[in-house]
Formats: C-alpha cells, structure tokens, sequence
C-alpha cells in the first residue's frame, strides 16, 4: 500500500515553479527528499499539507485524495518544520494540551512514553529545549495521536552530530513495524545513507529520481579521466569539473559505456547534488 | 471551533489582555470623561497586540497542520475577538453603572454612559470589525494596515458621533440631556448598536473567510 502518491503537481509562483512532481512512498519505508536550498522541498511538502494551493495533479494519502479528506487525513498525518518554532513562551505541558484536543485518537500514555523515551520535561519551556528536543517534541506528539505517516521538513537541520545520529536511530526504530511511513526533507546527505530506503531528488522545482537508495546511486556513475578522455565523453556528461589532473564527471550509467581508461566509481548522494546543480548553474 | 477558541486563549491572547477590561473599564470613573475612548483602548492595545503575538509564534502554519477548517479557523479567531470586545463593553457598562451612582448630580458634555451609549459603542466596534477582519485575512498574518484602517475608521465614527451628540441638541438630550432616563429609547438604541455589531461582525466574517480560502500557509 501506499502511504503516500504524487502525481503530476505543479504550482507556479513568480520565480519559481514545481513542474510535473510525481513519486510515491511505500507504507512502512523512510523516503529521504533531497534538493538543494530553494529547489522547492518545502514547497512540495506544503503541497502534499494542502497549505499552498496546486495548480494541478494530485496528492493522495494512504489512498485518500488530500484535497478531499483533509481534515480526516491530518489525523493520521504528523508533520514539523524544522527551525520553524510555535509559542516558544508556553511550557511543553501548556502546548500539549492544547494540541491533544484536536485529534480524535490522542493516546495519553502513548505520549507518556514517548516522554520517558526522549527523556523530554514536560515543564520545561519550548524555548528551552534544544534543537533537536524540539524535533522529538514534534514526534511525540506526532506518534501520540497514532500518525502514520510523517512529513519532516529539514528536522535534522541545526542539529549536532550525535543528536542527528540519535535522531535517525529513532526515525528506523518507528518504521520497524512497518506501520509508520517517513518523508523527509533534508540536504545534509550523510542523514539519508544511514536511514533512508528510498531516495526522492528534487532539483529547480522537478523531480530528478525517485529509487529505491542503491539503485538510486547505481544509477548514476562518477568518471575521472584526463582532457583527452572528456572530450570523448563531454555530451554525455551531466556536468564535470576539470582540475589539474583532468576532469571529474556525471554521468547516467545507461549512457556509461565502460572503456578501457576512464575510471567509474558510485558517486556518494552528495556528489550527485552537487553535479546536478552544477548542471543546472551551467544552463542559467 | 471550540478547540480553537481554547487555543487561542491559552497559548495566543496573553491573560493581560483578559484584565485589561478592568482597568479600561475604570476609566469609566472618570467623571464626565470622553467615554467613547475607553472601547478604543481595545483596538490601541489589545489588537495590535495579540495579533503581533499570533505572527510572531507562527500561528498560521501551527493552526494549518492541525485537523482544522479554514472555516474554523476564521470562525474561532472572530469569536476571541467579539469575546474580548464584549469582555471590554460589559465590565465598562458595570463601571458606569457606578458612575451614575458616584456622580449622581454630574452635568454631562460628552456621552453619558446611558444604555443608548453602549449601543453606539457596539456600532462603532461593528465597524472596526467591518474593516479590520477582512483586511487582516488578505495574508491572515500583516496585522499592521487593518490595524490602522480599522482604528481609523472607528475613531471617525467615534469623533463624527460625538460630535453630533454635541452640535445636535436632539442628539444631545438623548445622550446628554433630559432623556438620558427614557429606558425604552435608550435600550431601542442598544438593541440597534447590537444589530450593527452582529450584522457588520457577520459580513467581516464571511467576507474575512472567503479572503482566508485563497491564503496560504507561509
């Protein structure tokens, strides 16, 4: 089942356009969004809330169209945006609950736990939890009122290394019974190697890829060769750097034909932004 | 809506803004004040106020993550608002019960606080109402412009009403004058103040929602 469908979103603004988003999230999987700033993640996760208005396509959710059950779809949907905060000045207790009220299946001792397990203080003032207590707040809250499918915008964003660690730890430990589904958005890649089952890649508003995380990296090959060999491989590149060596470049590994020299390697998530958008600076 | 109401009140509006009717309200014990400042204080300070806390805490997105309508959501956010501005007129009306009995001999030159008075004071928070809601769902965050033409418009009201009730010398024996104790002209003018204010706090409403559909999240 699907716990989450995309299909054909646009929505244009000014200066910016989604063009044609599609990809899908099976139930009970981790799918990381990645994309350069302003490639249009928030944009596409708004989209997916039904905050800002699409122009066309559709969003279903758990085989629900949003736009039509919305309201019943919020029930199961928990969703944070991260470095966004709400009623900082309010203690965690005062905020909770308020938000309990709203949702049909709030769970208090769910909650309780999920206290205990983020070892959250339930007197302590949102301004002063940290960062990523503030992202385990969210999911608390989230898995109190039985969410199941998660929409995170940039949680591990402003996080330290070992609470970013920890955070992922607790993101496969919720999809480990294949209930709960997790989109998030993220552009530091290091987060999605060690958690993410499928990789979803926007980049100027349109979706590069969507795969699963090795057939998404297998997909692509990184080259190393000298000047000689670029100028073989050059129009099919993606993009490339050249260096003093010769060149570094992208390539699609069905339009990779191996040769004797040129070296190939699987470039790591990262690489793969960094060709893409450089692609993309090179066509502006 | 009910929910929202509470979410307003326990997280948005600060409890100052719950006693702030108090004190606005002594002013009624001034005598022979300018009475038809002390509702204006709840557009000087309490709205720009709380609506200054709604955008700072991120209201609109935390409220549109929620399961909520739209429609709810506008609805709550004018019920706090006429819960306040009836908080303002009803512990004000309380006070100026007292001021009759303080001043029983007090000659009036500006509004009496008689039954009629509040009529006109309903009206005028009507208007501010009228122009205030519907300019603030535009983007249901700037607070700033519909503050002030909402201010604005009221305080005309306010000035060209008072005015009348002392250049008119029907006007003035209403507000002022010997039938200040004729109850039934003066609760046929509270009736209709509480007319204007439903009717003009009606169409702000739905003029205010229609606005609010085509706002997102930000």
């Amino acid at each position: 089942m699907l716990a989450l469908d995309i299909r054909g979103v646009n929505k244009k603004y000014q200066a910016f356009q989604l063009k044609d988003v599609s990809f899908q999230l099976e139930k009970g999987y981790i799918m990381g969004f990645i994309g350069a700033n302003g490639a249009g993640k928030t944009t596409t996760i708004k989209s997916i809330l039904n905050m800002v208005h699409i122009d066309s396509g559709e969003v279903r959710i758990m085989g629900k169209n949003m736009a039509e059950h919305e309201i019943d779809l919020k029930q199961e949907i928990g969703c944070a945006f991260g470095g966004i905060d709400f009623y900082t000045r309010s203690k965690v207790k005062t905020l909770t609950d308020v938000i309990k009220k709203f949702y049909t299946k709030w769970d208090d001792t769910t909650y309780r736990h999920y206290l205990r397990r983020f070892k959250l203080d339930e007197n302590k003032k949102i301004a002063e939890l940290s960062t990523g207590m503030k992202v385990k707040y969210g999911l608390a809250l989230a898995l109190s009122h039985g969410a199941k499918l998660l929409i995170l915008d940039e949680p591990t964003s402003g996080l330290d290394p070992v609470a970013r660690d920890d955070l992922l730890d607790v993101f496969q430990e919720l999809v480990s019974d294949g209930e709960v589904s997790i989109l998030f958005s993220t552009h530091i890649t290091s987060d999605l190697e060690k958690c993410a089952d499928f990789i979803t890649f926007i980049e100027n508003g349109q979706i590069v890829n969507s795969a699963e995380k090795n057939e998404f990296v297998e997909s692509y090959r990184l080259l190393h060769g000298n000047e000689s060999q670029l100028r073989q491989v050059k129009e099919r590149l993606i993009s490339y750097k050249v260096n003093s060596f010769g060149f570094t470049g992208l390539i699609h590994s069905t339009d990779y034909v191996p040769s004797s020299d040129i070296k190939a390697t699987t470039p790591s998530l990262e690489e793969i932004m960094i060709y893409f958008a450089k692609k993309e600076g090179a066509n502006v | 809506m009910y929910n929202l109401v509470m979410k307003d009140l326990k997280l948005g509006v600060s409890p100052i803004f719950l006693v702030m009717p108090l004190l606005t309200g002594a002013l009624m014990l001034i005598p022979a004040w300018i009475y038809v400042l002390v509702p204006l204080y709840f557009c000087w300070i309490t709205v720009p106020n709380m609506f200054a806390g709604f955008k700072a805490q991120n209201d609109l997105l935390f409220t549109t993550m929620m399961p909520v309508t739209k429609r709810d959501m506008v609805k709550a956010r004018v019920s706090v608002v006429v819960l306040l501005e009836l908080l303002h007129i009803g512990i004000a009306m309380i006070f100026g019960i007292f001021t009759f009995l303080l001043y029983p001999d007090m000659i009036y030159y500006f509004f009496a606080p008689t039954l009629g008075f509040w009529g006109v004071c309903l009206a005028m928070f009507g208007i501010f109402n009228l122009v205030f809601i519907p300019m603030y769902y535009k983007t249901a965050y700037n607070y700033g412009k519909a503050t002030f033409a909402s201010i604005a418009a009221a305080m005309l009201f306010a000035g060209i009403a008072q005015w009348v009730g002392i250049s008119n010398s029907n006007v003035a024996d209403v507000f002022t004058g010997s039938r200040m104790d004729d109850m039934a002209l003066q609760a046929f003018i509270l009736v209709a103040g509480i007319a204007i204010f439903a009717a003009f706090t009606a169409i702000a409403y739905r003029v205010g929602f229609n606005r609010f559909q085509k706002v997102e999240a930000q």
